[in-house]
């Protein structure tokens, strides 16, 4: 094995590139992504990943405002907010003049064009088209005047035939070359955020044209960046695009923001790297490594890992700090839950079954031992940061309490577990979903309850869900945007299978409040109707709330202007790095 | 020969139909809906049903199949239903740094091998000859992920001779190799030093070995020119099929240490539910393993004689 060693390390040290990591790094910045993202359309932004690499690309006419909290909206590739009428229907927007597209062959000589108010139109017909196939659409779906009727008209089209991307509608329309007019069927009050979203970015029909079935992979937009180079599985490269000229610091922050050093940079013009290097792991070992090495700005904390890390008092080991090292915490819009399937004649027939099962699982074993602690326990819905939540309120039934578990399995016919079938517990076939199953097979035993762990792939699994062939399951969900609405129609019974209501609830109370809180704006009685919602799903239990989980994230003192912005993460145009100060860290002077 | 070829291809056209049967039945039976994937979480029952019935879905299983088996003959594999890139165009992505540490270690890995069994053979029961089983036997039983994160994080973290991970076209990428190439090897000398070693055992007992020595021919001229040539056709069994391995990738290195190869490509799909990808990847498969077959058997003629391809 030394001889083995010695010949690779002389081999190593006599090959050309063996300078690979002493080169002096300039103004980029290297980040990690954990899963390959599927490609760069707009119409179909639905997973994180995809959302972060596409925000360095394309723009919406809204963004949130980088350091104010609570959540709120600032303009984008709009001029200003949107003028709405009295009764919140009627949204005209007018859009920032100048901007260009970047540089890219679709266009006559290679040269990004102006944008205008047709391009959004374009990108919101292109989005509706039953032909694209968006996984945005429900964002959508009878929100805007005329929007569905395109939508149908385009089912009966063939896939070679052209739809009219470019005429109005009666609630989409072009007023100018530079105002949009919006009319929604619905004053909806989240609508704002709606148009913060990736599906609503704006882009060019040229390069939908040129590209066409690969305009996935052929980005452009109107965003910081441009993308120059894409190995799947391995990384992602980003450079300043020359054409981006609107964006500046914000001004404004959250108190304490100016102590911290992060309105330094305010009013300068964004983005402050000029190149993003995004590096794909499947595996945690070699991020973590390489971040430890200084190969990454910042990184997550492998679960595995987190105890070698991080101490018990949930500050960083020493060693870790002297290198540069901040640990970053701050609680995702999330929600980890486990339905009970209402399709299933067991599950939704007995009540007390469901209570009783509520009851024997312990999350406060669940969060020291998959979360390492970062989590807090879920009592309803409704994740904290979000309007409706309120951190006093107990869920009757997720208090832990096995004694009761037991009494009330008995009310519901099925003494210590007697006469009640074994029941299936539906799980994904990874490691620790298995392991969450396991706990939960045996938390069941425990009251007298036979579980079945199936675990599965994640096409079967979703399979299993939307053909709701399923008993229990464990799902998660994060949120779209900051409103509780998002997570409430999660219940909503005319979403059931294959909607997002996996659990195929349906209330006839729950779901005529459902349709209130929709188009309430955010005050006293908004509040009443989700605390009544709170209420039914409690006692219906058509879930086990489990987790709103915390993140926690590591960086280098040299990445400056780092808050991180979980409704809308991937916000890399704000960051700076000290670059005299990473080099020095790292030996490369 | 050619005619002996010839029919060895033809043999491989049911073993491939097989196989295609085997993969379609799977995919249809237990995989996945792809739609449901495609179409997101808020698809509707009316966007499911156009959706399956475009992708031609709907239809029944035997139509899929001979559709299927349609599209192979013409060696359309068309584009992923995931990446929508062309899968032709994938699977050559793939295949340079796939290849570019696959055939160094490979063959890294067979000359030593070979060269350690000699060794081994000459010391038979002897002390150097008992060391190398035993270590040839704690080596097989180590898991390859045992050799990936501790050569990771001692070989390239703690003592910074390598690499982390990464990847770089051409020359450039050598010193990125170098560690994955290097536990390909030690991965593998176990098993293959135990193999030749019991190979060219067999053949030392044999008479003419007996005959080389009385004449007084060295030792060295002995394993390496009588008893090495005549062990090598159950040596080039093995290796002849372990070939096709090299072009579908090593998924545990390439994932721990960065490299966009093939090893993944397959895994991919099955999570995505990508059909068009899983299908060609399982005929690409198939099709290089009949291939090392047969490579293997022509292979036999050339290092003996009295090996007749009819």
């Amino acid at each position: 094995m030394r001889f083995l060693l010695l010949c690779a390390l002389l081999l190593f040290l006599l090959l050309p590139g063996c300078s690979f990591q002493k080169k002096k790094l300039g103004n980029v910045h290297r980040d990690v992504l954990i899963a390959k993202i599927k490609g760069f359309d707009p119409a179909d932004v639905s997973d994180l990943y995809s959302h972060i690499c596409q925000k360095q690309v394309y723009e919406a006419l809204y963004q949130y405002k980088y350091l104010v909290r609570p959540f709120d909206i600032e303009p984008c590739l709009a001029e200003s907010l949107p003028t709405i009428s009295e009764n919140g229907l009627l949204w005209r927007i007018p859009l920032k003049k100048g901007i260009r597209f970047t540089d890219d062959p679709c266009f006559p000589e290679g040269k990004g064009r102006v944008v205008n108010a047709r391009d959004f139109i374009y990108s919101i017909k292109r989005l509706a088209d039953a032909r694209t196939r968006s996984t945005g659409w429900w964002l959508f779906e009878n929100k805007i005047e005329g929007l569905d009727e395109f939508r149908d008209a385009t089912r009966k089209l063939k896939k070679s035939d052209s739809a009219d991307y470019f005429s109005n509608l009666s609630g989409l329309a072009v007023l100018d070359d530079y105002t949009v007019q919006i009319r929604l069927t619905q004053p909806f009050p989240y609508f704002k955020y709606i148009l913060t979203m990736g599906y609503t970015a704006l882009f060019p029909h040229e390069a939908v044209d040129y590209y066409q079935e690969e305009f996935l992979n052929h980005p452009v937009g109107t965003g910081p960046y441009r993308l120059t180079e894409w190995r799947r599985s391995q990384r992602m490269v980003f450079e300043r695009n020359l054409n981006y000229h609107h964006g500046f610091y914000p001004t404004e922050g959250e108190e304490g923001d100016r102590a911290a050093g992060l309105l330094e940079d305010a009013g300068r013009p964004l983005p402050l790297i000029d190149r993003i290097e995004f590096y794909i792991f499947m595996e945690s070992q070699p991020m973590i490594l390489n971040f430890l090495r200084g190969n990454l700005e910042q990184s997550g904390i492998p679960k595995d890992e987190y105890n070698n890390i991080v101490l018990p008092d949930k500050s960083l080991k020493e060693e870790y700090r002297k290198k540069g090292i901040l640990l970053s915490r701050y609680a995702d819009l999330d929600l980890t839950y486990t339905i009970f399937n209402f399709a299933d004649t067991l599950m939704g027939r007995y009540k007390k079954l469901r209570q009783a099962i509520s009851l024997a699982e312990d999350v406060k074993k669940t969060i020291e031992l998959f979360y390492n602690g970062r989590a807090v326990e879920a009592q309803s819905p409704i994740p904290p940061g979000m309007f409706g939540y309120e951190a006093d309120y107990k869920n009757p039934y997720r208090q832990y309490d096995p004694g009761k578990a037991k009494r009330l399995l008995a009310e519901a016919g099925f003494p210590g577990g007697k006469g009640l079938p074994e029941l299936e517990y539906l799980t994904l076939s990874e490691t620790t979903a298995r392991q969450m199953g396991e706990k939960f097979v045996s938390e069941m035993a425990a009251i007298g309850i036979k579980v079945k762990l199936e675990s599965v792939t994640w096409p079967e699994f979703l399979k299993r869900l939307k053909e709701k062939k399923c008993q229990i399951a464990g799902l998660a969900w994060a949120a779209d945007y900051p409103d509780p609405e998002n997570f409430l129609q999660l219940l909503y019974g005319p979403n059931e299978a294959p909607g997002e209501n996996a659990a195929n609830y349906k209330n006839p109370e729950y779901d005529s409040l459902y349709r209130m809180i929709t188009v309430l704006p955010d005050g006293p009685e908004r509040l009443t109707c989700i605390r009544r919602m709170k209420a039914i799903v409690a006692d219906d239990c058509p879930w086990i709330f489990n987790t709103h989980r915390v993140a926690e994230g590591l960086s280098y003192q040299w990445l400056k202007n780092r808050k991180p912005l979980i409704v809308s993460p991937g916000n890399i145009k704000y960051l700076k790095i000290d670059i005299e100060q990473r080099n020095r860290s790292l030996g490369r002077e | 020969m050619i005619r002996y070829i010839l029919r060895r291809i033809l043999y491989t056209i049911p073993l491939v139909l097989g196989v295609t049967l085997i993969t379609f039945l799977l995919f249809n039976v237990v995989g996945g809906n792809p739609v449901y994937q495609m179409l997101g979480k808020h698809a509707s029952p009316e966007e499911i049903q156009e959706l399956t019935h475009q992708l031609g879905l709907d239809k029944p299983l035997l139509v899929q199949y001979v559709d299927y088996l349609n599209d192979l003959v013409h060696l359309e594999f068309g584009r992923s239903w995931t990446t929508h890139q062309k899968i032709t165009g994938m699977i050559s992505d793939g295949l340079g740094p796939s290849l570019s540490l696959a055939i160094p270690a490979f063959l890294f890995a067979a000359l030593l091998s070979i060269i350690i069994s000699l060794v081994a053979a000459f010391y038979r029961n002897r002390f150097y000859d008992r060391l190398l089983v035993v270590l040839c036997v704690i080596g097989m039983s180590v898991s390859i992920l045992v050799y990936i994160i501790a050569g990771q994080y001692y070989l390239a973290y703690v003592y910074d001779i390598f690499p982390i991970s990464g990847y770089e076209s051409g020359w450039a990428g050598i010193p990125f190799l170098i560690l994955p190439a290097l536990i390909w090897v030690g991965v593998a000398l176990g098993g293959d030093v135990r193999f030749y070693r019991t190979v060219i055992l067999n053949e030392t007992s044999r008479d003419y070995v007996l005959t080389a020595r009385a004449k007084g021919l060295s030792e060295p001229v002995v394993m390496g020119r009588h008893v090495l040539k005549n062990a090598l056709i159950p040596i080039i069994t093995s290796l002849a099929m372990a070939l096709p391995g090299l072009f579908t990738g090593s998924l545990l290195l390439e994932t721990f240490f960065g490299i966009p190869g093939l090893g993944s490509l397959s895994i991919n799909a099955i999570n995505d539910a990508d059909f068009p990808v899983i299908k060609a990847m399982t005929v690409f498969g198939s099709v290089l393993y009949m291939l090392g077959n047969l490579l293997g058997d022509l292979m036999y003629s050339l290092v003996d004689p009295r090996v007749r391809m009819e």
